[in-house]
Formats: C-alpha cells, structure tokens, sequence
C-alpha cells in the first residue's frame, strides 16, 4: 500500500500542477461560490418575508434550504468536473508512454490501480474541502447551521465524487487520449443524469429498476440530510464495480507503449 | 554458410546458476504470431547481447522478460521466481531500460527518480542514498532539478538508465541503449553499460553487432520472432566473416576458362564461379575464409602476368552490420517471403 500511495502523491501533484488542474480550481471554486451566493440571497429574501407571516424556525429550516439547495446543485457541477479529474489517470500515462516502466516496476495491479484512484480523490477533496468554508463564513455572520445534516450532505457529494471519478478511472484506462477519455466520461454521466429525468417522469417496475440504479437518486437523500445505510452501500459498490473493471482493463494489456 | 545446426542452439552447461530462463515463450498478436517458441537462459554475471533486425521480435521479448505483458504461451523465471506466479518479486530484480523510454515530461530529474525509489520499494533513507548515488554515477548531477522534457536525448537515456539501477536489481534489460545517440554519447553509454556489467547480469537488445562484439559475453540472435543463432561474438564474427567476398572483372570473356583455372589454382580461394558474363567483360566471384590474407595483389599479380585484361577487383566485404543482415535475409528467403 506504501508504492500505491506513493504513486497516488505523484499523480495528485502532477494535477496541481497541470492545466486541467488549475482549470477544475477555477471552476469549482467559481460555480460553488456563486451556487452558494444564490441560495443565501435566495433565503435572505425570504426571510425578509418572514415579517408578512411566514414563519420558519431557525436552524432546520436554514440548514435545509440553505446546504439543501446547494448539494442538490452542487452534485449536477460533478458531471463536468469528475471527467477532468480522472482523464488524465492512465489515458495521460499511455500519452507519455510511462506505462511501460510503470508495470514493470515491482507493484501490482491492485496497488496501480487504488495509487490511480487515490491520487484524483485526493486532489477532488482538496478541491471541494474548502466549500467546509461557507459555513465558516455563516457562522461568523452569525447563524449557526445544523451539522449533523450539513455533514451527512458533505458526505453524499463525496460518495457521488469518488463514484464519478471511479468511472472516469475506468474509461481513461481504454485510450490513450485524456482528450477523449474526459468527453466519454461526461457522455456516460449524462447518461445517469438523464436516467434521473426519465425516473422523475416515469412510473412502473422498469422505472423503479433505473432509480435504483441512478446515482442521483441516491445522492438526492443525502443533500436533505437523511443517512440512509443502503445508500452508502449503492455508492461503495459503484465504486468497487468500476475499480474492478479498471483492473481488467490493465490486466488486458498488450498495448504498444 | 550456415553453421551446423547444433550449434545454432546451445544448450547451456548446467552446472552455472542462472539468472533469467525463458521457456518456449510465444507471443500472438490479434493473431499474428510473433515470437515463436524462444528458449534462452542467461548465466549469472553474463552479459548477454540480444541481435536481431527491426521487427524480430527484440522489444517483444525484452517486454516479456520484465512483466510488462505476459507471452501467449511459456513461462519465464527471473532468479528462480516464476514471472507469472510471483511477478512482484521477481520484478522486484531487474530493473528495464525501455527502448524508446517514455517519461514524466513535467516531472523533474531527482523527484522521478524518488518516484520511481518508491515503486521499487525503498524506504526514504535508503531512497536518498539511492538516487544521490546513481545521479552521480550516471553523470545527471547537473540537471538534477530540470524538467525532464527539456531533457536532450542523452541525459533521457542516462535518465532512464539511472532508474533501472535504483534499488541495484541483480538484472538489468536494456533495449537498444545507444539508439538515436551521438557517438561520443554512445562511447559513454557502452563504457557506462560494461562497468556496470561487472556486478550484474545484462540482458542488451540491440541490432548493432559492433556493439554486442564491444560488450557482450554472449550472443543470441533473433530474426522473425525465432532465435537462429547463439554463441561468442568472435564465434559468430568467425562465421560472418566467412561471406567475405571477391568480385573480379576481365576484360575478355572467350578467356572466361582460362581465368576460372587461375583464380582456383590460387590457395585459399573458395568457390569460384562466373556470375556475369558480357558480350566485352566477364566477373566472376569468390569467397574467402577470414583467417587468409586478402588475395587480391595475388589475383591481379597473377592476370597480368597471362596477359588478361582485368578491368576490376573488389573486395566486397561487408561491414559486421551487413553480413549479420544478410545472415537474416537468408533466414527470411529461407523462411518464405518477409511480412
Ligand atoms: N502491441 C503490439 N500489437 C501488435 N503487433 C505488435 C505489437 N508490438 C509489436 N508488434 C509487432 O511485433 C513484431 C515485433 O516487434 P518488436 O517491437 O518486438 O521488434 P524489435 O525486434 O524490437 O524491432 P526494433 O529493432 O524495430 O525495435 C513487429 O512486427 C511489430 O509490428
Ligand atoms: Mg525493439
């Protein structure tokens, strides 16, 4: 595990530095920040109508509407960001060629494979880690959120990240191009985001199948602040079921460089 | 001008410990076959010279030999450990320099080589000591904090060498080290690569033949995914040179007989035959064993005195390069048409 977090720092540091990597700051820290000054300006009117008789109680109701909308938002943000992040994973070291003394160096598959995965999460936590700020920020303006429900949000968008970037993880593992790696990944995620449409709209067994298989939908319950263990388990076996067949990918590798 | 088959293929004294030992090694790919059941083993502290033209199937071998992908069919054993059931041990003892070896191009020297410390498995002391030490010894001490894609040539090859060394494996697989080098960096890279060749086994790619005579122990030679030969380089040099041959052209082809008798009255001389004849010349050709003198004062000592006009004579001997080639070529002819 040592070699795999070894090969994990290597990858975070190479995105720190890269341009897709400044690119992802950037856009995340300006799509997060403006999500979050919409839904603050959004409450603050309302609870200016709070004086015309609609009355709402303090914490929940701020932590709900407040963190509510921005994970419910926030998780949409993923399905551009994640294809950047895991582009670069193997696509990036077939580019460069680097492969090659990669799999002849003394590690496993496994130890690639979780030193490639670690490696984007890392860099996504250090990401999205700061977002922990706003609500800093809150309380110094004095309100003091729930945090229970603010941390179970926390933990959703998480879980859909490393869900995400798994996937990425396994589409990067078939080209040798980021380029494409990144627009196949963002293809298949649209796929699961119009998946979640299609259950909205529909009804019947075949619909209630595909919510079962949507990330969204799972997601959905953690950004109201309901842990539910079930689906924690969903994304733990989205995850698993894409590393899995990443490692079946490189196992399968008589590419030439 | 083949040696007898038996000597094609050695088989190797038992009694020596053996470091690398391929068995009956094939590799398809999509269905082409490209290597074909190749057997070789390589003693401990040999250096072994691995010949063959573009496409033999060298880089094929090589990357089965580190782990890179496994052959189709056979089994490999590096010090023992069986590849493919203990891959990480038995990667754990060579260490690879690739033939057109792919880098972290914004990565820098020293921080690459603490990378790569780390995939082998060393531990941060024995890492800074490490590569500290095979910075030195392959001269990168001045670009220790460059980005590695500004790197020349030269300094990615010393680069790439300096990696394989980390962790001091007791093999090291180089395919083709010197290739896109300038000579003097060649000189360096051979001299580097012998000196380091007294502590370890060296299994070198190359289809430089110069290069194998200048460094290696031990010779193999591939040609269309199969070994044809095996053996010294002054025992394959020995045999090469036998295809050194003499063109002679006279000036008048009715004394065709005469000169014929001539040429084979001359010691040493084998082979002799007409291999074309003009309406004003005729030439004819010759070969010659490489521990004779070169016959031609003899020969054209010999046309003047009878008075035959003789318009030239030509030694064609080839350079190491072209024979091995054309020891190839008729493997290829040998073999049916080349794909
Ligand atoms: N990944 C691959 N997929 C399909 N064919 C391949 C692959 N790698 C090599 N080949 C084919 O196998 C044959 C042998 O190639 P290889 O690279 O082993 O030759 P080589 O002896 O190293 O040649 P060179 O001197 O040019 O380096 C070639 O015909 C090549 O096209
Ligand atoms: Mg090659």
């Amino acid at each position: 595990m040592r070699k795999a977090f070894a090969l994990a720092r290597k990858d975070a540091n190479a995105y720190f530095q890269s341009w897709a990597g400044a690119f992802a700051f950037a856009f995340f820290f300006l799509v997060a920040g403006i999500l979050f000054s919409i839904v603050v300006m959004t409450y603050s009117k309302i609870s200016l109508d709070v004086s015309k008789g609609y009355q709402e109680t303090q914490g929940l109701g701020l932590t709900r509407f407040i963190w509510g909308s921005f994970f419910a938002n926030i998780g949409a943000v993923l399905i551009f960001l994640a294809p950047i992040l895991s582009m670069r994973a193997f696509a990036e070291e077939r580019k460069q060629q680097t492969l090659e003394l990669l799999f002849t160096y003394p590690l496993s598959d496994f130890d690639i494979v979780s030193g490639k995965f670690l490696g984007m999460v890392w860099f996504f936590e250090a990401l999205f880690l700061p977002t922990l700020a706003y609500t800093a920020l809150l309380h110094w303006l004095g309100v003091e959120p729930d945090w229970g429900p603010v941390l179970v949000g926390f933990l959703g968008f998480w879980l859909l990240g490393l869900a995400y970037l798994s996937l990425g993880l396994f589409v990067s593992s078939l080209t040798d191009n980021p380029v494409v790696s990144a627009i196949v990944t963002f293809g298949l995620l649209l796929v699961f985001w119009v998946l979640e449409w299609v259950v909205s709209i529909a009804d019947g067994p075949s619909a209630r199948l595909l919510a079962l298989l949507s990330p969204l939908n799972h997601y959905q319950e953690f950004t109201v602040g309901i842990l539910d263990l079930s689906n924690v388990v969903y994304f733990v076996c989205f995850q698993l079921y894409f590393i899995f067949l990443a490692m079946r990918s490189i196992e399968a590798r008589n590419w030439k460089g | 001008m083949d040696a007898d088959p038996a000597a094609r293929l050695r088989i190797e004294s038992p009694d020596r410990e053996i470091c690398v030992r391929a068995e009956n090694i094939s590799k398809n790919f999509g269905g082409i076959r490209v290597l074909e059941n190749v057997s070789f083993e390589i003693a401990k502290g040999e250096i072994l010279g691995f010949l063959g033209p573009n496409g033999a199937g060298k880089t094929t071998t090589v990357r089965i030999l580190t782990g890179f992908f496994p052959p189709s069919s056979g089994r490999v054993w590096i010090a023992e450990q069986d590849l493919a059931r203990n891959p990480g041990r038995a990667k754990q003892r060579i260490g690879y320099l690739p033939e057109s070896i792919g880098l972290y191009e914004d990565m820098r020297v020293e921080e690459f080589l603490k990378f790569s410390g780390a995939m082998k498995g060393l531990k941060s002391a024995a890492r800074k000591e490490q590569v500290a030490q095979k910075i030195e010894r392959c001269g990168l001490g001045d670009v220790r904090k460059r980005l590695i894609g500004r790197l020349s040539k030269g300094y990615r090859q010393r680069l790439g060498l300096a990696q394989a060394l980390l962790g001091d494996p007791e093999l090291l697989v180089l395919d083709e080290p010197t290739n896109g080098l300038d000579p003097k960096q060649i000189i360096e890279i051979r001299t580097l690569i012998r000196e380091l060749g007294r502590e370890r086994t060296v299994f070198l790619s190359t289809h430089i033949l110069p290069e194998v005579s200048m460094v290696c122990d031990r010779v193999i030679i591939m040609s269309r995914g199969r070994l044809v030969a095996s053996g010294t380089a002054e025992e394959l040099e020995a045999g090469l040179k036998k295809a050194r041959e003499i063109l002679v052209t006279a000036g008048e082809p009715w004394r065709r007989d005469e000169a014929i008798g001539l040429l084979r009255s001359l010691p040493g001389l084998e082979d002799v035959r007409v291999v074309k004849e003009e309406p004003d010349q005729v030439s004819f050709s010759m070969t010659v064993p490489a521990d004779k003198p070169d016959p031609r004062a003899e020969i054209s000592r010999l046309f003047v005195e009878k008075g035959i006009a003789l318009l030239e004579i030509r030694s064609a001997r080839l350079s190491l390069e072209e024979i091995f080639m054309r020891i190839l070529s008729s493997d290829d002819s040998a073999a049916g048409e080349a794909s």
